[in-house]
């Protein structure tokens, strides 16, 4: 059963000037007790999405152009905001990226982690207390921390006090704004530990957002690669890892360092992404992808699967696209 | 699960509350706890005024006026023979109440719709800001006369003008505050969490914003203090013979150069009101702000 679907989803900062394009009829879908990476560079249009599904995108200038994101077999987007913030918190909730400004510096972990659980459960204050230090615990925080203040914790245990606020309501979708970002690599390690191990225990759908393509592989079942507002590869690991098809998506590899081969200098990508208020006419990708041709400018390629639930956006994959392989 | 919440249960310490853990901080701060000590006596000495005083708030000697201090008089007597020490002291019911009943209401009017302007933005921000603009480009001090020449003299009305005066001062600091704590990625967690603006205002966004208020506040009980002994000198505030510490301020004006003892004591109270809310209002500050524990 899918959990979350997103169909043709548009999202537009409209300034006074131009129009950010942020988010271009993306589709995307989560089955129940998956997890999902979102990976692309920064200004993709990554966080816009997972603003979008919570219905947090700031308005103005935001707006929802087109599109549905259906959850749990219902439409979000037509939601009231009443109905909205019952379902942010407790049914979706969402980890941020820099754990250092996520939590309110004056009130303890304990309150923040049972002010969700009051929030959306109809409890004793006592019991939510309570269920704040299993949380913590479950965190890997000893619960006698609980009175204190955020600026006492590292940022490695911030972030974990955040994972906790997010996971107090036991939500059917976490979804997870580039969680290790902030920390250094060793912590990084013991956090994306202990969401794959928290995500066994409970079972909870995730959507993680990235750049790291190490991290996707590590704890995700899918991955949809996001350039310039558009999905351009969708698949599952082994589509992606070793069956890329995208140039993007072979960029990135490229630019990654590896340990097997041994390589003097990274590959990165030429170019800069375009501007999100004046995107190309054709491809986004086409300015700098190594495999453009003349079609690639003119024409938006379509989504094409190469193989059971391997979608590709690239004229390359095109049935009538001998021109372009020929180049290549 | 259930093991682990009774041995996590036995092992918390038991919350402090919010009180008693700000009063343990406060009490570090040894100026503050003076300041509290000073504003505690004024306020027992306004509550027991009938008491302490020796002589009547009124009581005219007219045989033995403009004395300088004596055993008798220890703060002297005035143009009309009043003991000086007896109207302080029972001036300070008129002078502390209208200090902290104006901040109060400005405080309140300006500080939520600072609050609502600041958090909301937008056109709620524009009207609400654009009508504290007009009433600043009007010197306060003539915005309260006004107020104040309008629902006639009395006490209850110098607070009220003398605090409406100074609302879109209030306003402006709070939504300053409101403004800067807003844009803070915990409050978007808060939004993500499911919390209504309401919710997120009082819980996440005032608590923040306490320093630059508590400041503004304590300030503010001097300035309203001092409006309101002008209002009673131009006669539209508490009315003579009504002892009020701004008012015997300004009537001993006129004998400064021989009878200094007249101006000297009732500054002087004001002073000490002031400096001492002053260090309170610094001490509560410093004591509610988590990150400077010790």
């Amino acid at each position: 059963m899918k959990l979350l679907e997103i169909k043709d989803l548009t999202i537009h900062y409209v300034l006074d000037e131009d129009t950010v394009e942020a988010v271009n009829h993306i589709d995307l879908a989560l089955e129940k007790g998956e997890a999902l990476g979102l990976v692309g560079e920064t200004g993709a249009g990554k966080t816009t999405t997972a603003l979008g599904i919570l219905g947090l995108i700031p308005d103005p200038p935001g707006k929802v152009i087109s599109g549905e994101i259906i959850f749990e077999e219902e439409n979000l987007l037509t939601k009231s905001a009443g109905q909205m913030r019952k379902i942010r918190g407790e049914k979706i909730s969402m980890v941020f990226q820099d754990p250092m400004t996520a939590l309110n510096p004056v009130l303890t972990v304990g309150d923040q982690i049972s002010e969700v659980i009051k929030l959306h459960q109809n409890i004793p204050i006592a019991e939510a207390t309570a269920r704040a230090c299993q949380m913590l615990e479950m965190v890997g925080i000893p619960a006698e921390r609980i009175n204190e203040y955020p600026h006492q914790f590292s940022g490695g245990m911030k972030q974990r006090v955040v994972i906790a606020i997010a996971l107090a309501c036991n939500p059917t979708l976490l979804i997870a704004d580039e969680p290790t970002t902030a920390l250094d690599v060793t912590i990084q390690a013991q956090v994306i530990d202990m969401i794959r191990d928290l995500r066994a225990k409970i079972g909870t759908s995730m959507l993680l957002i990235t750049h790291d393509l190490g991290v996707v592989a590590d704890i995700c079942d899918k991955v949809a690669i996001i350039y310039a507002g558009e999905i351009v590869e969708y698949g599952n690991l082994t589509h992606i890892y070793n069956e890329t098809a995208h140039p993007y998506t072979k960029g990135l590899f490229g630019s990654l360092p590896r340990l097997d081969i041994m390589v003097n200098r990274l590959n990165p990508i030429p170019g800069i992404m375009p501007d999100p208020t004046d995107l190309p006419q054709g491809c986004s990708f086409a300015p700098r992808c190594l495999n453009k041709c003349d079609r690639c400018d003119i024409e938006p390629p379509q989504n094409h699967e190469i193989s059971p639930g391997h979608i590709v956006r690239c004229h390359l994959y095109a049935e009538d696209a001998d021109d372009c392989r020929e180049v290549k | 699960m259930s093991t682990m919440s009774v041995s996590a249960a036995k092992k918390i310490p038991k919350k402090k509350s919010r009180f008693a853990e700000t009063s343990r901080l406060f009490a570090k701060n040894r100026l503050a706890v003076i300041g509290l000590i000073v504003l505690i006596l004024l306020a027992l000495v306004a509550i027991f005024s009938n008491q302490i005083a020796p002589y009547g708030e009124d009581e005219q000697n007219l045989r033995n006026t403009l004395q300088t201090p004596s055993a008798e008089h220890i703060m002297g007597t005035d143009n009309l023979g009043r003991d000086v020490f007896s109207r302080i002291v029972y001036g300070s019911r008129i002078s502390l109440v209208v200090g902290f009943i104006s901040v109060g209401i400005g405080l309140a009017i300006g500080g939520g719709l600072g609050a609502i302007a600041g958090y909301f933005g937008g056109r709620s921000d524009n009207i609400i800001m654009r009508v504290f603009d007009m009433m600043m480009a009007i010197p306060s001090m003539i915005l309260a006369i006004a107020i104040c020449a309008a629902l006639g003299p009395g006490m209850l009305n110098t607070m009220i003008a003398v605090g409406f005066s100074t609302v879109p001062n209030y306003a402006r600091v709070v939504r300053s505050a409101v403004l800067t704590v807003k844009q803070q990625e915990f409050i978007e967690a808060a939004h993500a969490t499911g919390s209504s603006n309401v919710r997120i205002i009082l819980k996440h966004i005032l608590p923040n914003c306490l320093a630059p208020i508590i400041v503004q506040a304590s300030l503010g009980v001097a300035g309203a203090i001092l409006s309101a002994a002008s209002m009673s000198f131009i006669g539209l505030g508490v009315q003579p013979p009504t002892a009020e510490w701004g008012g015997m301020l300004s009537a001993g004006r006129t004998y400064v150069r021989n009878q200094p003892h007249l101006v000297l004591f009732p500054g002087i109270a004001i002073m000490m009101t002031i400096f001492s809310l002053n260090l309170v209002g610094d001490g509560l500050r410093d004591a509610l702000d988590p990150r400077l524990k010790r």
